[in-house]
């Protein structure tokens, strides 16, 4: 069994708003070039990340099926003269990246992934082998673009973020737990059972809902709020 | 991947790691210039990877990452970390990378690819990267007797994303406590050689200061960069040039060097018992792995 103590918790759950919307909701936020300058994603993984960046940070595991969709969309349409900056802020690292950047912040260890179906056990998973003391485990999504319209970028928009550390202490909220359901004959890709998506995980986060079950057909997920 | 052995990958003791910086992302540039949806089936790296495990029937424990040129170094980092918590009795890591216009065009705006490619390095100021298609597997499992991955590291400088801070100290962040893990042991290092001058001057320094008496080589100016899979494909290699005693030079590239220790010769020495292999990648993301004898 595999266990974490949950601090920091940190969501934004900006559903289909408009990019314009959800900037000028989060520029005071920031100092005013990063509010201009970051990508949307950026702008909700950095709203998010403001607290749990305030401690020192060895390790951050971020999880994303989609990335930068809209950075992405915008610079393959700046071919043939394509944009140096869209190319390398529409890389799957780049919200992080463009946040830890912004702060002049090193990490030891920057773990982001990719996927759908089990992207929510995948990411628990590496956030808990990390050998870190303190690990910050963060996700979103953006939603739009002509991406979204082919269920290539997210329906909704959301971001979240938290500090799993090794012991309960006065800052502890909560506890994650992962528990191997044990050997089973592998399933075809993509016909997983009890997969959690990152959008479900983060449902469950941001009600601050308790949760006792599968995520992927070899772990069994339990999240307790304190 | 028909030299893969027979397991069953993506099972629940059998964990796949799939890593690419840009998995199927030429295919919307494709798609986007010539409206073709067929294009669309490979446009995402869940999409791109759910293909690629339905092709080598694959079950569902696949873990997908993607930090630019230090994706496959990720890979062996949480393969070993599974194994080594009894998690997983053997994993494979494969990774990827191919040219498109996706990834040539973002490396010609930056100013930074070499378009006459193997050209040498020496020649250009900046203009120096030659990009490379790249693929690779590994299988990795309890060590038990022959070479084993010692030791891995990683630093994430978080300065800017295509440039270093002064002094270079995310170099040494990442490698010094593989140096210290490999005291006492003959080296020779395969760095990450990435062709433009500050990289390649901060990166040789590094080494010169952490270990000056190894040999350090360079094989970007013969394979290219192979952008998210190059950690494995030089790891390759690296395994092949240690077990024959057979190293290949700094292809590509002449003198002046930045260091004395950067060798342009093949180096002919099978008493060396282990490599430190280094990848670097946008945001000054550092990886590092130490390989040696079990």
């Amino acid at each position: 069994m595999l266990e974490r103590f949950v601090s920091c918790v940190g969501t934004d759950d900006a559903g289909a708003g408009e990019p314009a919307a959800i900037r000028a909701r989060l520029r005071g936020v920031f100092a005013p070039a990063f509010g201009r300058r970051a990508t949307i994603l950026g702008l909700l993984i950095g709203g998010v990340l403001r607290e749990a960046l305030e401690g020192d940070c060895d390790a951050i595991v971020y999880g994303s099926t989609f990335g930068e969709t809209r950075t992405l969309a915008d610079f393959l349409d700046s071919f043939p003269h394509p944009s140096p900056t869209l190319f390398q802020t529409s890389v799957h690292p780049s919200p992080v990246q463009q946040v830890m950047i912004d702060r002049q912040q090193p990490v030891r260890e920057y773990i982001p992934l990719a996927g759908r179906r089990c992207l929510a056990a995948r990411v628990l998973l590496t956030a808990l082998l990390c050998p870190a003391d303190r690990v910050v485990l963060c996700g979103g999504e953006e939603h739009g673009s002509w991406l979204s319209d082919f269920r290539m970028g997210s329906d909704r928009s959301f971001a979240f973020a938290m500090v799993l550390g090794r012991s309960r202490d006065a800052s502890t909220q909560g506890r994650l737990r992962l528990e191997p359901i044990g050997e089973t004959a592998p399933e075809p890709s993509g016909g997983e059972q009890g997969a959690m998506s990152l959008s479900e995980f983060f449902d469950l986060l941001h009600a601050r809902r308790d949760y006792k079950g599968p995520v992927s057909a070899e772990w069994r997920l339990e999240v307790e709020w304190s | 991947m028909s030299a893969c052995p027979d397991a069953p990958w993506g099972g629940a003791r059998h964990p796949v790691f799939v890593t690419s910086s840009n998995f199927g992302v030429g295919n919307l540039f494709a798609y986007r210039r010539f409206g073709n949806r067929s294009h669309l089936e490979y446009g995402t790296p869940d999409a791109c990877v759910a293909f690629i495990a339905g092709e080598l029937g694959w079950g569902g424990n696949v873990t997908i990452l993607s930090h630019a040129c230090v994706s496959a170094n990720l890979g062996l980092t949480l393969a070993a970390r599974q194994i080594a918590a009894g998690i997983a009795d053997e994993a494979l890591v494969f990774t990827f990378d191919f040219l498109s216009p996706f990834v040539a065009g973002g490396f010609h705006a930056l100013k930074i690819l070499n378009s006459e490619s193997p050209a040498p390095y020496q020649v250009r100021d900046v203009s120096a990267i030659g990009l490379g298609d790249g693929a690779a597997f590994a299988v990795l499992r309890k060590p038990s007797r022959g070479w084993m991955i010692a030791g891995q590291t990683m630093h994430n400088e978080m300065h800017h994303f295509t440039a270093f801070p002064s002094g270079g100290g995310g170099f040494a962040a990442c490698i010094d406590p593989l140096v210290r893990l490999a005291s006492g042991r003959r080296l020779w290092i395969k760095g990450h050689g990435t062709g433009t001058l500050e990289a390649g001057r901060l990166e040789a320094e590094a080494f010169r200061r952490a270990c000056p008496a190894s040999p350090l080589v360079g094989w970007k100016g013969s394979l290219g960069h192979t952008l998210g899979s190059n950690g494995l494909v030089e790891l390759a290699v690296a395994l092949e040039s240690l077990g024959s005693g057979r190293i290949p030079g700094t292809v590509g590239s002449a003198a002046p060097t930045f260091s004395e220790m950067v060798s342009l010769d093949p180096i002919f020495d099978s008493t060396y018992d282990g490599v430190i292999c280094a990848s670097n990648a946008f945001g000054g993301a550092h990886a590092a792995l130490l390989l040696c004898h079990a």
